[in-house]
């Protein structure tokens, strides 16, 4: 019998030091047998185990296009986070999953896709926007939304800045926000692109585009506080709730349902978030309490 | 549903036998409380006992266990399974209720293989209770166990009233044929009588009806506050709670920092950082959302099954004397 909770091993491949507290990891799975049934979705998470220190739930940031490859956008915050930042190339982690159910990319198949990333949120949207790119004639218009504090604080620099140049050719309108209004980088960004982008918090971007709310479908990733005003813009130009997804953060130590820790809501609608999630629309959250 | 009857003066020589199908274990009485522990034989047990402190879901979700050991040199991670038969003798019907809701979380959905292993490997024999004040289970429908048993005995007068429950239930009867006998209508009459007694020995009511919708209602409600300021937060609920599952996951190296072991242990929703993720944000910061939270995952549905038996266990166990049962009474506004 398959034992869910012990890890498979993976070896750093490709390093990246992305900005003060965030470093990308490239992660190849050593099995090979493991490798080629490995597979995963947009949305969905890793259990990432460092030896001896522990495992922490990590979003992928990739789509699978290489077998056994997986990308990940670690932010220094915790022990295990810590622990991944100082792993050299050739070192080996410890992954289960691919946990969580992942956004419904083919349901949004038909529709257009408005991406809204606060910060660290843009790890999970990449990879939603890596498949749409790469299915584009599957999709009408691509929006994508990032908010960043500072030009320091802005994670895949190399590939923002080419959508925000180059998108519409590329098949994706970029927009880039940003909260410190003094930050020479961004002005200087603003200066160059200055339809699609400016200073202030993601939602402001709202004033740059009209949401058409009958075929759009929202995607929303980003620290806690950003959901309710995102929500409110999209529900104020009339995105229908159960149009609107977003992923969640908890403390997801199993991946699997079963630790609990992940667990919100009510008597009438308990969730785990690693299972029943981390993607869920507005319409969940509707009505189970304490998810947004 | 097989029926047999068992005679009182063939208990002893029936547990000695149980001896075959594993490690016996049984209730015995330790201070005020009672606890399963292994017998070596049936005069040790205490069966006239209400709960034990802690339920059998100790012997299937250990309440500390190492799940597998990791060398980094050897580039290996290692799962380490302790395989044991385990017979667990006197169960009452709201813990084998209980161990159902966990067999559906545990082998239903994506299976623990520690868990499975172990229930796989555990032979389940109930025993008939008699409620005392702090038992709800009436309320619930988990006082009388329909099945997840192998073998259930109910007490009569001169011996018990065997309800076979499984193939292995069946085969245990079928090797012990010397000490049990066919069921008399005389037995069957008094099975009936016992159990129309029992029903009415409840004298703690909790109405479910709408509970969970209750609940939901009451998520601003000021009695979360009010029960909040007496919890001590120490989570003596959850331990004792036969559906209680959370687990933390910790890793301990060994001095050549190289090597260790990951454990998992039981864990508790009402400590402050049940909800903390790195970074140090809270989800349920104060003990306000974390008693709420508890409140709620005990009244949702897991499929048709509330995620409570009526144990009584979290009320007779807290310290800070909050009463479970009074807690939804006053979310329904009753109180």
């Amino acid at each position: 019998m398959e034992n869910v909770l012990l890890p498979n091993l993976a070896k750093i491949v490709r390093t990246e030091k992305m900005t003060a507290i965030e470093r990308f990891l490239q992660a190849e799975v050593l099995d090979t047998k493991f490798a080629e049934v490995f597979d995963y979705k947009p949305g969905q998470f890793m259990e990432v185990s460092v030896m001896g220190v522990g495992e922490a739930p990590i979003s992928i940031c990739s789509i699978p296009t290489k077998k056994g490859l997986i990308d990940l956008c670690v932010r220094n915050v915790g022990r295990v986070t810590n622990a991944l930042h100082y792993l050299d190339i050739g070192s080996l982690v410890g992954i289960r999953g691919p946990y969580g159910n992942g956004f419904p990319m083919e349901e949004m198949e038909g529709s257009n896709l408005l991406l809204v990333a606060g910060g660290l949120g843009v790890a999970p949207l990449r990879s939603v926007l890596q498949y749409a790119l790469k299915n584009r004639a599957k999709y009408r218009d691509i929006t994508v939304f990032y908010g960043i504090r500072t030009y320091d604080t802005m994670l895949f620099r190399d590939e923002f800045y080419n959508l925000l140049a180059e998108g519409d050719k590329l098949g994706c309108k970029f927009f880039l926000s940003y909260e410190d209004s003094n930050d020479k980088q961004c002005l200087s960004l603003e200066a160059e692109h200055s339809s699609r982008c400016m200073t202030g918090v993601v939602t402001k971007l709202f004033e740059r585009i009209e949401v058409s709310p009958k075929d759009t479908y929202a995607i929303i990733c980003g620290p806690p506080i950003m959901y309710k005003f995102v929500v409110r813009e999209l529900t104020k130009g009339n995105v229908p709730p159960e149009k609107i997804y977003m992923t969640l953060e908890r403390r997801m130590k199993c991946g699997i349902g079963k630790c609990g820790h992940c667990i919100v809501g009510d008597g009438t609608s308990i969730k785990y978030v690693c299972k029943d999630g981390p993607v869920f629309t507005y319409w969940d959250a509707l009505h189970t309490k304490g998810m947004i | 549903m097989q029926y047999v009857k068992l005679p009182k003066e063939n208990l002893d020589a029936f547990v000695e036998n149980l001896k075959a199908y594993g490690k016996v274990y049984g209730p015995i009485k330790i201070g005020e409380s009672h606890s399963f522990q292994e017998i070596k034989n049936s005069k040790e047990m205490d069966l006239d006992y209400t709960r034990t402190m802690i339920p059998p879901k100790k012997f299937f979700l250990k309440l500390k266990e190492r799940i597998f050991i990791f060398d980094e040199e050897k580039g290996e991670y290692e799962e380490t399974l302790e395989e044991g038969k385990t017979v667990v003798f006197g169960v009452h019907p709201c813990d084998i209720n209980a161990l159902k809701l966990m067999d559906k979380i545990y082998i239903d959905e994506t299976p623990d293989k520690y868990y499975k292993m172990r229930r796989e490997n555990a032979v389940i024999i109930g025993y008939s209770c008699h409620p005392d004040e702090y038992c709800f289970c009436q309320s619930l429908g988990t006082n009388y166990a329909m099945d997840g048993f192998d073998l259930f005995l109910h007490e009569l007068k001169d011996g018990f009233f065997v309800r076979i429950g499984s193939d292995m239930g069946n085969t245990i009867a079928s090797e012990n044929s010397e000490l049990i006998k066919e069921v008399k209508s005389s037995d069957i009459e008094e099975f009936r009588e016992v159990e129309r007694k029992r029903e009415e020995e409840y004298t703690l009511e909790l109405n479910i009806r709408g509970i969970t919708d209750m609940l939901c209602l009451a998520y601003e409600n000021d009695v979360w506050k009010e029960y909040a300021d007496r919890c001590f937060g120490c989570g003596s609920c959850n331990i004792v709670c036969p559906t209680c599952r959370c687990y933390d996951v910790v890793d301990n190296v060994n001095l050549n920092l190289k090597s260790g072991e990951r454990l998992r242990r039981l864990d508790s929703c009402m400590l402050r950082k049940h909800g903390l993720v790195a970074g140090g944000l809270n989800f349920r910061p104060t003990r306000i959302e974390r008693l709420r939270n508890r409140f709620n995952c005990k009244g949702s549905l897991k499929e048709d099954l509330l995620n409570c038996v009526g144990c009584g266990r979290c009320t007779v166990y807290c310290p800070s004397e909050i009463d479970y049962v009074e807690v939804l009474k006053k979310v329904r506004g009753e109180l």
